[in-house]
């Protein structure tokens, strides 16, 4: 499937900002299952400098410099991606197997996935997580089986609440509310996952969602989207990851489906967040977020449009 | 025993430590006694040739020593916040003596201790082979939060993760020296050691001539000059000491330690960067930086990449990192080499790295997420110091290291069951009774010495691209009475350390033996926005409090003057103590009830809350020069810090009493007063006349020229000038008494007090003299345009146009409109020039930084 994003982010100050910096994780991943057809990041105003580079887990981040007044940025990425579907293959370790895996002894073998094994900033260590996990982790269950349950339960007793929780909610709170958005459910099932000692990361990305029968779509009604991708290394080499979306209990290898595209993975939020900087003056902001994600005929011509409807603070689902 | 035939020692005095009572004297059952070591010789030539045979010598030299340590304002800021007390350094007055034979043990084995870690931070950022292989668990690196993935795959400029890292060694029971742990983020020490050495070596200045010392210049010069040489800018480089700030608990010794090492000393919020290369903002513009000492935390460093709440750091200066435009010792992300759990994997590092065995033995250390290690260690753990694995972790569960022989079996059991809960946040490490040292406590009558336990940091420094040197000398830091572990924050104190040699004395300073006219031009003093700023506000601080001090003064002996005062002076008195804060706002004036005026006034004086009256300002005069304090010197600083203390402490007794009494307020103000004017002496005599110099002028002319005109104002306004008591008293607040009186004698003369107090410019305390001066300042400051600053200095009335017949001319009400219009204008004056000072030069550091996020 083609598919064009385009992902509008605005800041409006008062007063002006004098100088300020940003970083963005804002270019698709290309791998496997997705390819990058092309992408490009509008600054308006230009900034003074422009780097991309790879980060540690090899997404692409964007640097970019303002060294002029202003009172409103700007940040317009476009990209044009090809995601494939793939049949998830079958898998039968047991969550134990794979845990043990990541156990250290002195010589013993080594396995990079357990980067991903540890607590971070947005991912507690809390027992609370590990009580909820437990039930989907029976004895010598499957790891695909256990996170796909583990997923399905966390669709089933949450809520989804746009307005629930920030962009800092802790997991825990979300866990305790039993409510939140994409983020937060991807937060707490990653949790759970690290509390049983499996390795599990965030994703963060875009669905493309279909509009209401008879309605045409809108431009900018779309979000960010965040889910989790889990180690399961009985999946062929290349790809040991298995994604799962607990927001729309969506699983499948490499990315839960089609339509979604990859953006960034990180240990959580924190790593890959879409757009942060340090800015000098500017004491109060407004920013606007819009998202749209569309279907594109292959060989069409695609229609940058500049003109979208804004969404309020809340911008991911 | 009396085999050690020293003076001291010898006799029937009792401080002799292996004679006296056990409680003041032997060392504890199980430590090594450094006086009956390989070093017995030495220590025995030490106290020979103290030359001193009774104890009221080494009393006198212990007093000797506190002195100097308060005197040269050596702190240790325990709680470091903004009110807290600044602790004065602890020092003992005996060093720590080292053989030449434990000191080249020591040498060698910290400098393969460096090579082994630098190895590790290498390919932990690069190829990560160490994990791989198992021989460093993932845990301890990717699950560290000092692992900083922002900085993966960077090469540091110069090709050095690590330029300076301390060393905690213990000396057990069996003599042998042993590593407790390892500092690389910011360690404390460098500059405190060298206080200590300076203090102590003049003590005793001839057992320091004589014992072949090893000195300590000559490292902290192959230090900065190897940070140069691997910095982008080599040798003419710029470098500087980066610190969190006067709150920072050992704010004091990057201060000495800049100083020292000819660094500029900074805060995250003197830099910036522009374009990936970082800058320092200075009056004079952006200047560039190639090198930062840091002495903050990594995870401060940067606000876009790493904690994003913090203010103490650099946005951007990752990416300067990165792109090599700036060195930055040490490299950002080395946290993760102080986890005590880092040592048990060492030695098989060390074997693997470098195919050597590790000739410095760590304590013996099991990181318990080792599950066979957890497991041999369990049944003992009696016999272990229980120690965080994440110590300071937010994420991790983090707690004060226990010895677990302290603890009941029941507690024993309950860290048992924690450990195997959440086995890797733990590491064992076996108890070693350090080795104790003699130390003096003095006495009225006598004083004894006293064996401590004594922990020993030893510095390894950058003398080139993947080299390091030991500095031959240390911090030691002795245990309290009652404490077995050393800490500073728990009663402890410090020692000099003498490291002996058989060779030649290195006697290098840091004085370039021979100075280039460029590296002279490059010695002058930057002046940082911030800086200015600060210098600026000393200036107006002072000069408020000499103002506040006077006028406080001149009210409190008018009310009790042999005359009768009349109306219009109480008037003018009671008028300019509300104007100036020095009564609380609705206290009835000194004409309505004069009783309760003067004690509010009183009752004002020292307070630091309500009032913003003397007590108030000396205390913000001191918080500005607290953070230019590396500007000023040392009289300076501690007369500032002498006259805080003294008025607050004696401040509080004058309405605890209930006495209000004004001869003791009159009496505090006096000392005060005498204080100020030898702090106004530094200012004008001990400061280079640099634009931060000229700053602080500006900041006391503009103060003083608003002050004097409001005063003089409201003088002729309340009439109250034209009385008898009136004029004198306006004369006294000029401070021209002694002036007056010569010229004119017993007139009392309008045109002569105009004369005098608004056009003499030759006056210090006219008006025309103070504008006269304040345009000079300005108008040489930081090397403006012309056009920029003659805007400034002309926003000040000029003097030459004032005219003595125009402004004593009266209406038949004794209303002097012209007078009054320039008085006017001077106050107008010194509002906006404060305002436009800031803008021009201040601001744009003092804006709030925000992090936003989407």
């Amino acid at each position: 499937m083609q598919l064009q994003i385009l992902h509008e982010t605005r800041y409006d100050y008062v007063p002006a900002v004098e100088t300020a910096q940003h970083m963005a994780y804002l270019q698709p991943l290309s791998n496997a299952r997705q390819q990058l057809m092309r992408h490009t990041l509008v600054v308006i105003p230009a900034p003074a400098q422009q780097t991309t580079t790879p980060d540690v887990f090899g997404n692409m981040r964007c640097f970019f410099s303002l060294q002029s007044a202003h009172e409103q940025l700007i940040v317009l990425s476009d990209s044009l991606v090809v995601t494939s579907a793939r049949e998830t293959p079958a898998s039968a370790v047991s969550w134990e197997a794979v845990r043990e895996r990541f156990r250290y002894t002195a010589g013993g073998a080594f396995d990079a996935a357990c980067e991903f094994v540890f607590t971070s900033p947005y991912v507690p260590r809390h027992p609370d997580f590990l009580d909820y996990a437990r039930l989907s982790f029976g004895v010598g269950v499957p790891l695909m089986d256990a996170a796909r349950d583990l997923m399905s339960r966390i669709h089933t007793d949450f809520v989804y609440e746009s307005q629930s929780t920030q962009v800092n909610t802790p997991a825990l709170e979300a866990l305790a509310q039993r409510k939140g958005v994409c983020q937060d459910f991807a937060h707490i099932m990653l949790a759970c996952l690290r509390a049983m000692g499996l390795a599990a990361r965030y994703v963060s990305g875009y669905l493309l969602t279909e509009p209401p029968p008879g309605q045409p779509r809108m431009t900018g009604s779309d979000a960010s989207h965040a889910w989790v991708s889990v180690y399961i290394p009985d999946l062929p080499q290349d790809s040991p990851w298995c994604d799962f979306d607990p927001t729309n209990d969506r699983c499948g290898w490499g990315s839960p489906g089609e339509e979604y595209v990859t953006l960034a993975i990180g240990r959580d939020y924190a790593d890959v967040s879409p757009i942060r900087g340090v800015i000098h003056g500017g004491a109060h902001h407004t920013l606007t977020v819009g998202v749209t994600v569309r279907p594109v005929e292959s060989g069409m011509q695609t229609q940058t449009q500049s003109q979208s409807q804004s969404q309020s603070q809340d911008a991911i689902i | 025993m009396k085999d050690s035939a020293t003076p001291l020692f010898a006799g029937d005095a009792p401080p002799v430590p292996n004679a006296s009572a056990p409680t003041a004297g032997g060392t504890s059952a199980g430590h090594f006694d450094e006086l009956k070591g390989e070093g017995a010789q030495m220590w025995r030539h030490f106290f020979e040739t103290l030359g001193a045979d009774d104890q009221g010598d080494l009393n006198q030299r212990s007093a000797s020593l506190a002195r100097q340590i308060r005197d040269n304002g050596v702190t240790y800021n325990v709680y470091a916040d903004e009110g807290g007390p600044q602790r004065p350094w602890s020092l003992d007055l005996f060093p720590l003596i080292i053989s030449p034979e434990s000191w080249q043990h020591i040498e060698t084995g910290v400098k393969q201790r460096m090579k082994v870690l630098h190895s590790v931070m290498a390919d932990v950022y690069g190829p990560q082979r160490l994990l791989a292989k198992g021989l460093l668990p993932s845990a301890l690196v990717h699950g560290h939060p000092g692992y900083l993935r922002a900085m993966h795959g960077v090469d540091p400029v110069g090709g050095t993760h690590l330029h300076v890292a301390a060393f905690d060694l213990a000396r057990g029971p069996d003599g042998n020296w042993w590593v407790v742990s390892q500092r690389t983020q910011a360690p404390s020490g460098l500059g405190y050691l060298l206080e200590n050495r300076l203090a102590v070596s003049r003590l005793f200045p001839k057992a320091f001539e004589s014992m072949h010392v090893q000195r300590l210049a000559g490292t902290y010069r192959t230090l900065v000059e190897s940070l140069k040489s691997m910095s982008p800018a080599g040798d003419d480089a710029h470098i500087a000491l980066l610190t969190p700030g006067p709150y920072n608990e050992t704010y004091f010794e990057h201060a000495y330690l800049a100083r020292y090492l000819g660094l500029t000393l900074v805060e995250g919020g003197d830099l910036t960067v522009r374009d990936q290369h970082l800058y320092l903002k200075t009056l004079k513009g952006l200047v560039p930086v190639h090198g930062l000492l840091k002495r903050v935390d990594d995870r401060f460093l940067d606000p876009l990449e790493l904690w994003a709440d913090s203010t103490l750091g650099v946005p951007g200066l990752l990416q300067a990192i990165r792109m090599g435009n700036v060195l930055v010792a040490n490299a950002p992300g080395t946290a993760f080499l102080e986890s005590p759990a880092l040592l048990g994997f060492l030695p098989a590092l060390s074997r693997h790295l470098l195919g050597e065995d590790l000739s410095l033995p760590a304590l013996p250390t099991w990181w318990c997420g080792e599950r066979s290690a957890m497991e041999s260690a369990l049944p003992q753990l009696r016999e272990y110091a229980i120690k965080p694995t994440y110590p300071g972790s937010v994420i991790h569960g983090d707690f004060d290291a226990v010895l677990a022989r302290t603890l009941s079996t029941r507690e024993v059991d309950e860290w048992a069951g924690r450990i195997v809960r959440q086995s890797d946040d733990f590491t064992l490490q076996t108890y070693l009774p350090a080795s104790q040292i003699p130390t003096w406590t003095a006495a009225e009558s006598g004083g004894h010495v006293a064996m401590r336990s004594v922990i020993l940091r030893v510095f390894a420094v950058s003398d080139g691209p993947q080299s390091w040197r030991v500095l031959p000398g240390g911090l030691a830091r002795v245990a309290g009475a009652t404490a077995d572990m050393a800490s500073m924050q728990r009663g402890g104190s410090s020692a000099d350390v003498w490291v002996m040699t058989h060779d030649a004395i290195d006697t290098t300073t840091l004085l370039k033996p021979t100075t280039t006219p460029g590296a002279i031009a490059h010695r002058k003093r930057l002046v940082t926005s911030r800086a200015a700023e600060n210098l600026y506000w000393l200036g107006r601080y002072t000069e408020r409090a000499e103002n506040l001090i006077r006028l406080a003064r001149i009210t409190l002996e008018w009310l009790h003057g042999e005359e009768q005062n009349s109306e219009p002076l109480l008037e003018w008195l009671s008028t300019m103590a509300i104007t100036n804060t020095l009564v609380l706002p609705g206290v009835p004036s000194a004409a309505q009830a004069r009783r309760v005026f003067e004690r509010s006034l009183i009752a004002s004086l020292g307070s630091t809350e309500l009032a913003t009256s003397v007590g108030y300002n000396l205390r913000a005069l001191r918080m500005a020069a607290s953070s230019v304090r590396e500007r000023l010197s040392q009289e300076h600083w501690s007369i500032i810090n002498q006259v805080e203390e003294q008025f607050s402490e004696q401040a509080a007794p004058l309405t605890r009493t209930g006495e209000y009494s004004a001869m003791d307020a009159l009496k505090l103000l006096k000392t005060a007063s005498d204080h100020m004017a030898a702090i106004t002496g530094a200012q004008t005599d001990r400061m280079t006349r640099d634009d931060g110099w000229r700053l602080l002028s500006a900041g006391r002319h503009i103060e003083r020229l608003g002050f004097l005109a409001n005063s003089l104002a409201t003088g002729f306004e309340t009439r109250s000038v034209l009385s008898e008591g009136g004029f004198e008293a306006m004369i006294a607040l000029f401070d021209s008494t002694i002036t007056f009186h010569a010229q004119y004698q017993q007139s009392r003369d309008v045109a002569a007090l105009l004369d005098l107090l608004v056009l003499d410019r030759d006056n210090p305390r006219s008006l025309g003299w103070v504008a006269q001066t304040l345009r000079g300042r300005l108008s040489k400051l930081a090397d403006s345009p012309p056009d920029q600053m003659s805007a400034l200095s002309q926003a000040v009335p000029d003097p030459q146009a004032w005219e003595l017949a125009l402004l004593c001319e009266a209406d038949t009400d004794n209303h002097y409109p012209a007078l009054l219009e320039l008085l006017g204008q001077c106050r107008q004056a010194a509002f906006t020039l404060s305002d436009e000072i800031g803008a021009l030069y201040f601001t744009h550091s003092a804006l709030p930084k925000h992090s936003v996020g989407a």
